[in-house]
């Protein structure tokens, strides 16, 4: 068979079974084997941000044993070739901090994320599918979480339940799976006149196989990007607890390290801030960013896609 | 009763060496100057009756009941005391004109035999009455010295219509008259058959699988099948509004019938069915588990018409009685149905005709249980339809619906999208579920392969879906497909595979389907019944060539004459 019967053979059946052939890929890159090249260079970039903080928290969890907590020097060392970003009043070093902390941040913005994304897009979902009093009342809640200023709530509600991680994770999820909700309602809203849905429901299909099946696999994309944002959200409202004196004392997280910094008394009269305030900072800077970053393109895929 | 000049009670006849009756316990009743027809399959026992009736089977046959010719019984006659009834008060136009007729004797000679056999005149006098006798059914005298083989087939069938008529009979039992024969020669000798009958008075059983035939010459015909008969009545009735499902596939296999229509054969063999069982059980599409057990008799079911089925008949299956649904409130309400009554027999095809927003799509929603109506009823085999209490089981309501990109969902695979209700209503094994699905993929023309299961719907062409989606709905087994404008959004060619592969399940599954449709031309290229539909309201309702080729409200005759229908000359 020569070359050109082939490609033809190849074409032809492209044209019956819309096959998988080279057209068909470069029409549609998203579905492509490559998501890289649907990031742009600030998502690149906030990827590798991404990877790299998270790689520091895993590094830190395995290799670093307890220099996060244990003093390895005098207090109050500048930044020398053993300790690369000085240590702080008790001799610990706070490099190993930072990575530790990473791993804490990211741990509570991806756990509150997923826990509002997954809640918020089932009560979005179930609100947008069964219509009546379940749409009223979760988009209610919606409204009063809207309303309500987030930071005094936060506060209260973490004073409330006590210091801990997993209360923090709890309480930023409760208060951020409104966007979630939101999207998730508005896509069932308009996906439920499709005919496929009306089908299963006509085979007596359940809400949960409904959603399971057709609806929440619609939904992922568009979830996801909030999602992405609520971990940035989550991650500085962590932090902003923790520095208030509301996170859990024996952590490390970056809200934690600012915490005993800021309250060293005079630190901006030294130049301990350099290296004691500023690398948390920039550190959640950056993670903040880089989310952001991906998100955004997220966005711009999903959209291109609707 | 007794005014019949010709009775048959209780015929059975079977063949020496053969299992089965050939003919089961037949009733005929045949009055003075009567022209009665018998309709059925080849092989159905059409001819063995009127063989049997004349005495002809009796060396090759066993033949029971009685045949009484103006109270006299013939059955069990002596063959010389047959041979007084036989051609001078009962003769019989055979089926096949050259074997027939003696090959190597003229053809007056063969009429004038016969004459002087039977009614004992002399030679001169019958050879003058052969002559009369020709030129009456229209063949010149001259041709009394032919021999068959060099008359053409319409003289042939002539000459022994003139051999049938030299005695005078009563009684003209006439086999199959135009088989064979070209559409000139049929009319003609349908046209003289009906004269002769007209100037002499005698009574006529026209047996024939030709519908038109029989249609131009009966006012009362018999539908046998494999030796039983299934439905009696008045002709022009029988023919319009059939009550027997085999007499419709009868019908729907005729195109003269309906010429517009396609053309559909019953599916299936004839299988000899059991003494205690229906006769037409395995062929039948709305056959039930009591359809086994029971030899279904003839009963009346309404004026004048008899059907031998223990359902009665046809049934309805679904059946929408009133039905009223406004959308909207106030000044901008739309009223997309009111008082709609429809109904759709098992097995049949009916169309919804109507323009877009005539609320066809509303209606079919409304039988389905998709949506509910504001007040009227639809029923489905008697029980109401509410939500999805019938499309969420097999052997219910299916529907399959326009938009083929958004009947299926394009991120599922085939396998998932066709196995759905299945999965839902948790029917068998995994295994079993991938093989119902395999079989309606084949069913719809689609590849069942693996590699082709595994696909995703996206990657298909609408027309594909579209089948993909037909094939879902198949693997429900539904008693009724509802076609919702299916065809609208393909492309002509994708349209008449999608649409002819349709009407093939239907026609070999036995399923009844409403297609809703804005075609003219296709409602009458499949449909057996249309409701025409305008403004929510059903404005007319019947059978398709009776709707669509005389119609008698203005919007169908506005409908007809736009450029979509086939219009007769």
């Amino acid at each position: 068979m020569s070359s050109q019967e082939v490609s033809l053979r190849r074409r032809r059946f492209a044209l019956r079974f819309g096959g998988s052939t080279a057209e068909k890929k470069r029409s549609a890159p998203f579905r492509a084997h490559r998501p890289l090249s649907a990031l742009s260079l600030c998502g690149k970039a906030g990827l590798a941000v991404l990877l790299f903080i998270l790689a520091t928290g895993v590094f830190s969890l395995l290799f670093m044993g307890d220099a996060h907590r244990v003093p390895s020097g005098d207090s109050l060392e500048s930044p020398s070739l053993r300790h690369i970003l000085g240590t702080d009043d008790l001799g610990i070093d706070i490099a190993a901090q930072l990575c530790r902390g990473a791993m804490v941040s990211v741990l509570v913005g991806l756990g509150a994320a997923v826990l509002a994304g997954a809640g918020g897009s089932a009560l979005g979902m179930l609100a947008g599918y069964a219509g009546g009093w379940p749409d009223r009342l979760i988009s209610g809640l919606c409204d009063v979480l809207t309303a309500i200023p987030q930071l005094p709530l936060m506060i209260v509600l973490g004073a409330f339940l006590g210091p801990s991680v997993r209360n923090i994770v709890f309480v930023v999820a409760l208060l951020s799976w409104v966007g979630p909700a939101r999207i998730a309602r508005a896509k069932t809203l308009s996906m439920r006149r499709e005919k496929f849905i009306v089908a299963a429901a006509c085979y007596g299909a359940s809400f949960s196989h409904i959603a399971a099946k057709h609806l929440a696999p619609a939904l992922a994309p568009l979830v996801a990007a909030s999602v992405l944002r609520i971990i940035g959200h989550a991650v500085v409202a962590e932090a902003g607890l923790t520095f208030l004196g509301l996170g859990d004392p024996t952590s490390k997280s970056w809200g934690m390290i600012l915490n005993r910094s800021m309250s060293f008394g005079g630190i901006y009269f030294t130049d301990f801030w350099k290296w004691w305030v500023l690398p948390p900072l920039v550190a959640l800077t950056m993670l903040v960013v880089s989310t952001a970053f991906i998100a955004r393109d997220l966005e711009k895929f999903v959209n291109r896609k609707l | 009763m007794n005014d019949a000049v010709l009775e048959i009670r209780k015929m059975t006849v079977r063949y020496s060496g053969s299992a089965a009756d050939a003919v089961r316990g037949v009733d005929l009743t045949l009055r003075p100057g009567e022209c009665a027809g018998v309709i059925g399959e080849s092989g159905s026992g059409k001819s063995s009756l009127a063989l049997a009736s004349l005495g002809l089977l009796r060396k090759r046959a066993e033949v029971e009941g009685s045949v009484l010719f103006k109270g006299v019984e013939l059955n069990g006659l002596s063959e010389s005391a047959m041979e007084r009834y036989r051609w001078s008060r009962i003769a019989i136009i055979f089926q096949n004109g050259l074997d027939v007729l003696n090959p190597v004797i003229a053809v007056g000679e063969q009429i004038a035999e016969c004459i002087r056999r039977h009614s004992g005149e002399g030679k001169a006098a019958a050879a003058e009455k052969t002559r009369r006798l020709l030129e009456m059914v229209g063949l010149r005298a001259s041709w009394s010295d032919a021999y068959p083989h060099q008359l053409s087939g319409g003289m042939r069938q002539k000459a022994l219509v003139a051999m049938a008529l030299s005695c005078d009979p009563e009684v003209l039992l006439v086999d199959e008259p135009t088989m064979a024969l070209d559409a000139v020669s049929k009319r003609e000798i349908v046209e003289l058959l009906l004269r002769l009958r007209a100037e002499r008075g005698f009574a006529m059983l026209v047996i024939s699988h030709e519908l038109p035939v029989v249609s131009a010459m009966t006012s009362r015909v018999m539908v046998m099948y494999s030796g039983s008969v299934l439905e009696e009545g008045p002709t022009e009735a029988l023919l319009k509004d059939p009550l027997h499902p085999y007499t419709r596939g009868l019908i729907s296999s005729s195109p003269s019938v309906n010429p517009y229509r396609d053309m559909w054969g019953i599916p299936g063999e004839v299988v000899v069915a059991g003494e205690k069982q229906c006769p037409f059980f395995n062929r039948c599409t709305q056959r039930v588990d009591g359809c086994a057990g029971e030899l279904p008799a003839l009963k009346t079911v309404r004026d004048g018409r008899r059907v031998a089925c223990i359902r009665d008949g046809i049934v309805t299956l679904l059946g929408g009685s009133g039905i009223d649904k406004t959308y909207g409130s106030g000044e901008r309400s739309v009223a997309a149905c009111v008082d709609c009554s429809l109904e759709v027999r098992a097995g049949e095809v009916c169309a919804l005709i109507g323009e877009s927003g005539s609320g066809k799509t509303t209606l079919a929603e409304i039988l389905s249980g998709i949506a509910r109506p504001d007040s009227g009823q639809v029923l489905f085999e008697g029980r109401p339809v509410r939500g999805n209490s019938e499309t969420s089981k097999t052997g219910g309501i299916q529907i399959v619906f326009q938009d083929p990109l958004s009947a299926t969902n394009e991120h599922l695979t085939i396998e998932e999208t066709v196995r759905e209700p299945l999965d839902i209503l948790r029917e068998g094994t995994k295994t079993e579920r991938l093989r119902v699905a395999r079989e309606a993929l084949k069913n719809v023309q689609l590849p069942s392969d693996e590699d082709f299961l595994k696909r995703r719907c996206f990657m298909l062409s609408g027309g594909q879906r579209q089948r993909v989606a037909v094939a879902r709905a198949l693997v429900m087994r539904p008693k009724l497909l509802i076609a919702d404008e299916i065809s609208a959004m393909l492309d002509p060619s994708t349209a008449a595979n999608m649409l002819r592969l349709l009407k093939g399940l239907q026609n070999s599954q036995g399923f009844a389907m409403l297609f809703v449709t804005h075609d003219l031309a296709l409602a009458q290229k499949i449909a057996d019944r249309v409701y025409v539909m305008r403004r929510g309201r059903i404005v007319e309702h019947g059978p398709t060539e009776d709707v669509l080729g005389a119609p008698k409200e203005e919007y169908t005759k506005l409908l007809m004459s736009g450029p979509g229908a086939v219009r007769s000359a």
